[in-house]
């Protein structure tokens, strides 16, 4: 979030310390007015006005409901798990913190640029799943249970799309440092080359961060809140934290990686403000669309979005890695890359397409199903 | 899969239009001319005086004894300036007793008495429900004001066949006030 000029004050450690303090103001700042924006739109799209009290036109009900998380009483049930009740929703925050440090804004505002960049974000992004195994254990709750392990199975398949997809955007621009593949897009950015990707990147990072239509482990209508049911008060005022930041991070990352950051449609390196400007633009388009997403579509089930994943996501992502192998070393032209890329995402679109009306004309699947479900109520 | 891009446009569309809601306190809807909150006395504005004679026909009939009535002789008609020989000298109704059953209103021979059908008449929270015991000067503030257009004047004799906005509509026309 500064300039990287050296050290402030040139004490490493009061460095570091200044800019970890840094993030967690931003990300403080930034989940509070998220979950006013977020609030806002989809009021909108439900013909709704929204928070309109709090402050000028409601700006301020983040604040509001972030203090009254603060204050409110932390409980913790007694049969819980103690430690692990009350470290878990760390667990789940820290790895969205940690994301955040890789993450360029513009070419000289960023926490820490890594040569590794989009490798460590890659790495560290996929340990909150410990943190929601840990609460929905340590609550001692049957939901909080289930949801935990419905939000393990999720993320863990998930994360491998989501992973493909990345890698195919850093063999395009073969770097793994994202100020690298960010600059690499001054002329067209990499959503033209990788379209599936990016796709495929939005689906992911949704299911990733356990929002709708993929908010299958924390769905209130079945499982209450999954692993956050047992939290209240300040912890799981951290839950909301590192599910609004994560959402941020991503789409930031997403801007960065397919929209061309802060370098695209303004030639290789224009002023700073308006590096600033652009990546916040992009940002904002990516987080409005997620919006968009949520306010529109239900939730799946859980068969179907684990199929989802492994029959057509999976597949179609190494089938792109492949292609762009194929053009990278034989060094075929760039368009290629979009041929292919965009043929397999309409292949996957047709598929799933074909997929979903078959399972709705077939009243046996259906009859399995519920037959299934039966077996598992009478505990078979 | 179509199907996404067509839910995706719906929920466009529906962002696109203007929101329902109403921010209540500072916007009020019209509320329909039948409206029957608490019932308040009507002001003779041709003689200058309420047309309530203090009968208490309504204190009489009302169900649940909200009423307290009191009549004086009209000091007025022995001026000559009106024709009432006798007129309410105190009124009360406890709104917090009355539950707007609209008898006082049929009961009444001069009619004298109608249920309010403005805003005036629902937002009337108080902290003391003795605050919700009117007196003459507050039943009769409204209709003196000219602020209300009792139901029962639309549906009188020459009007009959007319639908109520018309008959408002007729009203504001000719110039004549409310009530």
């Amino acid at each position: 979030m500064m300039p990287v000029l050296g050290y402030w004050f040139g004490i490493a450690w009061l460095d570091a310390i200044l800019r970890l303090a840094v993030i967690a103001g931003v990300m403080t700042v930034v989940v509070i007015f998220l979950t006013y924006a977020e609030r806002k739109v989809i009021a909108r799209v439900q013909q709704r006005l929204g928070p309109t009290r709090t402050g000028p036109a409601g700006l301020l009900q983040g604040v509001a409901d972030a203090l009254k998380l603060v204050l409110k009483e932390d409980l913790r049930p007694t049969t819980a798990d103690r430690w692990v009740f009350e470290l878990a929703p760390f667990m789940v925050f820290v790895p969205v913190f940690l994301t955040f440090v890789a993450v360029p804004f513009t070419r000289d505002l960023g926490v820490r640029f890594l040569s590794l960049g989009l490798f460590y974000i890659v790495a560290v992004s996929s340990l909150n799943i410990v943190g929601f195994i840990m609460a929905g254990w340590g609550s001692d709750n049957k939901y909080a249970l289930l949801g935990g392990v419905r939000a393990a199975a999720q993320m863990i398949s998930y994360e491998v799309p989501l992973v493909l997809t990345v890698l195919g955007v850093a063999m395009v621009a073969s770097s793994l440092d994202i100020r690298v593949i960010t600059e690499r897009q001054d002329v067209v950015p990499y959503i033209v080359w990788q379209p599936l990707a990016f796709v495929v990147f939005i689906i992911a990072g949704l299911a990733e961060m356990n929002r709708t239509p993929f908010d299958i482990p924390v769905a209130e209508s079945e499982v209450v809140g999954g692993p956050t049911v047992e939290y209240s008060g300040i912890r799981w005022s951290f839950f909301q934290l590192a599910e609004y930041s994560s959402l941020f991070v991503l789409s930031a990352l997403g801007a960065d990686l397919f929209l061309g950051g802060y370098i695209w449609p303004f030639g290789s390196n224009p002023p700073g403000w308006l590096q600033l400007i652009l990546i916040l633009v992009k940002t904002s388009f990516m987080i409005l669309m997620i919006f968009w997403v949520r306010a529109t579509f239900p939730r799946l089930r859980i068969d179907q979005l684990m199929s989802y994943c492994w029959k057509v996501l999976i597949p179609v992502t190494v089938a792109q890695l492949f292609f762009n192998g194929l053009v990278l070393v034989y060094r075929w032209p760039d368009i290629l890359l979009l041929v292919f890329s965009g043929a397999l995402l309409v292949g996957a679109t047709a598929a799933t397409a074909v997929a979903v009306r078959r399972a709705a004309r077939r009243p046996r699947d259906a009859q399995a199903v519920r037959d299934r479900r039966l077996q598992y109520a009478r505990g078979a | 899969m179509l199907g996404v891009l067509r839910s995706m446009l719906t929920t466009l569309s529906t962002t696109m239009r203007r929101p329902v809601t109403r921010q209540y306190p500072e916007s009020h809807r019209p509320i329909p001319e039948r409206e029957r909150a608490f019932p308040l006395l009507l002001w003779d504005h041709g003689v200058d005086e309420p047309y309530c004679t203090g009968c208490q026909a309504c204190e009489r009939a009302c169900p649940c004894k909200c009423m307290t009535v009191t009549m004086k002789d009209n000091p007025r008609q022995a001026e000559g300036t009106s024709k009432r020989r006798k007129i309410v000298d105190t009124f009360w109704i406890d709104y917090g007793r009355c539950m707007r059953c609209n008898i006082c209103v049929e009961v009444c021979n001069f009619d004298a008495i109608a249920m309010n059908n403005t805003w005036t008449g629902i937002e009337l929270s108080a902290y003391d429900r003795h605050d919700l015991v009117m007196d003459l000067d507050e039943l009769l503030a409204l209709s003196r004001a000219g602020g209300i257009v009792p139901w029962a004047e639309y549906v009188g004799e020459e009007n009959q066949k007319l639908p109520p906005r018309a008959v408002q509509a007729a009203r504001t026309l000719a110039g004549r006030g409310p009530a």
